[in-house]
């Protein structure tokens, strides 16, 4: 008996177009926009090269050190920074009208940076001219010392030519301010694209979706829910049989839509889950659970029509996945820093947190500690279904 | 009368969706808001910064942790490894520097202490590793020039203070026009859904077959019934994109008021003229509740996500905003993004934003024309 009402509970759900449109096609859909929509949005926050100009006055040709920097900085190679044009200055006015550049250099009595408004490419124009004046105030003060050094040291004897000093100074200088740092080492993680979290509360939001099957295929079972109801609650088969045989076939119905949904975003999208392959089944197999659980929770706890239950399902569901991340992963970090508990009691970020940690995380406690708070939660609630289902027992309906 | 009392019924009981998608539009907004002043002087962007500091704070590591203060944001986190990873993760902070406990003292021996850095690779990180190189390396050349201690800080916090004078050309408020380009650019999405769902679920009550086999056989001119119905709507798109000038006006003041204010309004009233057309369409076409539910929703997310309603248009990348000028949504934001940086309203500057609403006004009668003709094969099939 048990397959007979497994094959039927699954034929049904298959069959109902509306669910398959929101538990499998939907999803897909949003996984589609966030991709086309988020897929250049970390490479647009890499420091681009910036188009700038810069006066070219008797002051500037006269500036070797502002010369043979920016020279460097535009030099066409990885590291370029700027691209420059070396121009008049009404030219330059103009190019900034036209937004061709976002600022120019004038050098006057002293360096004038002159742009359109305040930004991070403006800051980083304004930063490397800073660090140029900065420099020849270097050489100034360096050169001042070791030349009284070298004075004292020569007490009155012959000292030769200051000019020759003046360049070795100043060798040495650019060699050092140019030679690549040693000092700073880089220990970040690779796994740092946030726009993942986004696809990790699709996940989620797949596996409680998947709940409303879990729900209809109840629903089938229950005598005040619909008319199949009636009739199976009169059949002479046990009632847990009943209810686990639709159980199974809408958990079965759910993996099918989250493997289409994973295959969907691991091969056409190309979402990172982290490495570890068993880890990704195990979490998406206990958050499938956790959707079917509340599912049969719904649909036993509460006592009205199907409407009100899709509705309590839905809005549970998208609330879960705002405080998860999905409207924007920053919403998740200050729920995260501020009130910890809500996310934790939060089915949704469970599962979406439990694929953050497989992706960012090298220890694994943080994800075991998720796939653990699933269990609880889907028992908690599978415990309460039964506990209301239970002598369940019409004379007349 | 009896047509538009019917309206008002249908329309309550959809006030529920319209309030929420009123809602998001309105936290979007808020959230939006920066206390910014105005950016007529130069205010260099400060990168978040987190530095765990293993040394004393004293002599060349006090000055060093105080050059990041005054240049930088310095975050407050627990100094715990997994609030750190998360900081960094979630772009709360753009660079975390380790000092190491014996920086001060390897320093002066000259024994180039190693700092450790973690960034998330982004230009604020950028930006906060050049500061980072500049320290080290002036730091370095004043140690190796001065013997004391006191000397090379006194050098070096002198040389780090000189600045470099930088003038803002532009007279525009960006700051200002940005945020209202924003709040009209998300209101795409709230004007879409709302005009959408609405009028589609009053069109599907009075096309229901009862109701509308009862209209059939009433004394009511079916055109005269027609141009209630759409005059009902019409009323009903106008007062929504009323009602979200209004918060528009509420949500950032008076100073709204300039002549791009002229140019946002009418953008968005043909915007939301078009959202009824649109709205008509699929009220014509689609005769399941459910269905249209669906249809709503992707119709609203997806020309919002392509057009660069949620996304800012310049991160888009090129092949979407290609697909993107087929749809009414990238004309409308296309000149809302225009009016933010438009300085003189001159025919020659505006001609790029009549042509835009050229192009509105043009889907706006496609779609009419599809309406039209669609409804008169059904009505055909049904009589």
């Amino acid at each position: 008996m048990f397959f007979h009402n497994f094959k039927y509970s699954l034929k049904t759900l298959f069959r109902n177009k509306m669910l398959i449109f929101w538990t499998f096609a939907f999803p897909i859909i949003l996984g589609t926009l966030f991709n086309m929509a988020f897929q250049d949005i970390e490479k647009n926050e890499k420091l681009d090269i910036i188009d700038i100009a810069i006066v070219d006055n008797d002051f500037f040709n006269s500036d070797s050190l502002f010369r043979e920097i920016f020279e460097v900085l535009g030099e066409e190679n990885e590291e370029q920074l700027f691209h420059i044009q070396y121009v008049k200055e009404e030219e330059a006015k103009e190019l900034l009208s036209e937004k061709q550049i976002i600022g120019y250099l004038i050098l006057e009595d002293s360096p004038r940076v002159v742009v359109n408004q305040n930004g991070i490419s403006e800051t980083v124009f304004q930063s490397a001219v800073e660090k140029i004046t900065q420099t020849s105030e270097i050489f100034k003060n360096v050169s001042e010392k070791k030349i009284n050094d070298f004075i004292e040291e020569a007490q009155g004897e012959e000292i030769g030519n200051y000019n020759s000093w003046y360049a070795e100074i100043y060798e040495n200088l650019m060699e050092s301010l140019e030679e690549e740092s040693s000092q700073i080492r880089d220990t970040s993680s690779e796994n740092l694209s946030y726009t993942m979290i986004e696809y990790y509360t699709l996940i989620a939001m797949t596996c409680l979706y998947g709940g409303i099957l879990g729900m209809t295929g109840m629903n089938q079972c229950l005598a005040n829910m619909s008319n199949n109801g009636k009739r199976v609650s009169v059949s002479p088969i046990s009632k847990g049989n009943l209810i686990f045989s639709s159980a199974c076939a809408s958990y079965i119905a759910q993996l099918v839509g989250l493997l289409l949904l994973f295959l969907y975003t691991i091969f056409v999208i190309h979402v990172d889950y982290g490495s570890s392959f068993p880890l990704i089944v195990l979490l998406s197999l206990v958050g499938s659970f956790a959707g079917l659980s509340l599912g049969i929770f719904v649909a036993s706890f509460f006592q009205s029509n199907e409407n009100t239950k899709v509705g309590i399902m839905i809005s549970f569901t998208m609330l879960g996945c705002v405080l998860s991340g999905m409207m924007g992963m920053t919403l998740k970090y200050v729920i995260d820093k501020n009130m910890p508990l809500v996310n934790r009691l939060n089915p949704v970020n469970m599962i979406t947190d439990g694929f953050y940690a497989l992706y960012y995380y090298d220890t694994l406690n943080r994800y075991y500690l998720n796939v653990v708070s699933l269990l609880l939660f889907s028992f908690l609630f599978i415990g309460i279904s039964t506990f209301c289902l239970r002598r369940q027992r019409y004379d007349s309906i | 009368m009896t047509v538009f009392k019917t309206f008002l019924k249908v329309l309550r009981s959809c006030k529920g969706t319209v309030i929420l998608y009123s809602v998001i539009l309105i936290l979007f907004a808020v959230l939006n808001m920066k206390s910014g002043d105005n950016s007529f002087n130069f205010i260099a962007e400060k990168p978040d910064i987190f530095i765990i500091n293993h040394d004393q704070r004293e002599g060349i590591t006090e000055n060093f942790i105080h050059y990041f203060e005054e240049n930088a944001n310095i975050v407050n986190l627990k100094n715990d490894e997994s609030a750190i990873k998360d900081a960094l993760f979630y772009r709360d902070v753009n660079y975390i520097i380790t000092i190491p406990s014996n920086f001060r003292e390897d320093f002066l021996k000259h024994k180039n202490p190693i700092i450790e850095v973690q960034s998330t690779g982004d230009y604020m990180a950028s930006l906060s590793q050049m500061m980072l190189d500049r320290y080290l390396r002036f730091a370095n050349v004043y140690n190796d020039t001065f013997s004391s201690e006191e000397e090379v800080i006194e050098h070096l916090t002198d040389t780090l203070m000189k600045t470099v004078d930088v003038q803002v050309a532009s007279k525009l408020d960006t700051d200002h026009l940005t945020q209202v380009t924003n709040y009209y650019n998300f209101a795409n999405y709230s004007i879409l859904a709302g005009c959408v769902f609405v009028i589609c679920m009053i069109l599907f009550s009075f096309q229901r077959e009862v109701i509308r086999k009862r209209t059939m056989i009433s004394s009511m001119n079916y055109k005269k019934y027609n141009r209630k119905l759409l005059f009902s709507n019409g009323l009903f798109a106008i007062f929504l994109w009323a009602f979200y000038v209004l918060v528009s006006i509420v949500l950032f003041g008076t100073s709204i008021f300039t002549s791009h204010f002229i140019f946002y309004l009418l953008n968005s009233f043909l915007f939301t003229l078009c959202a009824l057309s649109i709205a008509f369409l699929i009220g014509n076409l689609i005769h399941n509740r459910e269905a249209m539910n669906g249809i709503v929703n992707v119709i609203a997310l997806g020309s919002s996500f392509l057009c660069g309603a949620f996304v800012p248009v310049e991160y888009l990348p090129s092949f979407v905003l290609r697909i993107a000028h087929f749809l009414p949504s990238y004309w409308y934001i296309n000149t809302n993004e225009r009016l933010k940086t438009m300085e003189s309203f001159q025919l020659e500057t505006l001609k790029p934003i009549l042509m835009n609403m050229v192009v509105l006004i043009f889907f706006i009668l496609l779609f009419v024309i599809i309406t039209n003709i669609i409804s008169s094969k059904l009505r055909r099939k049904s009589a």
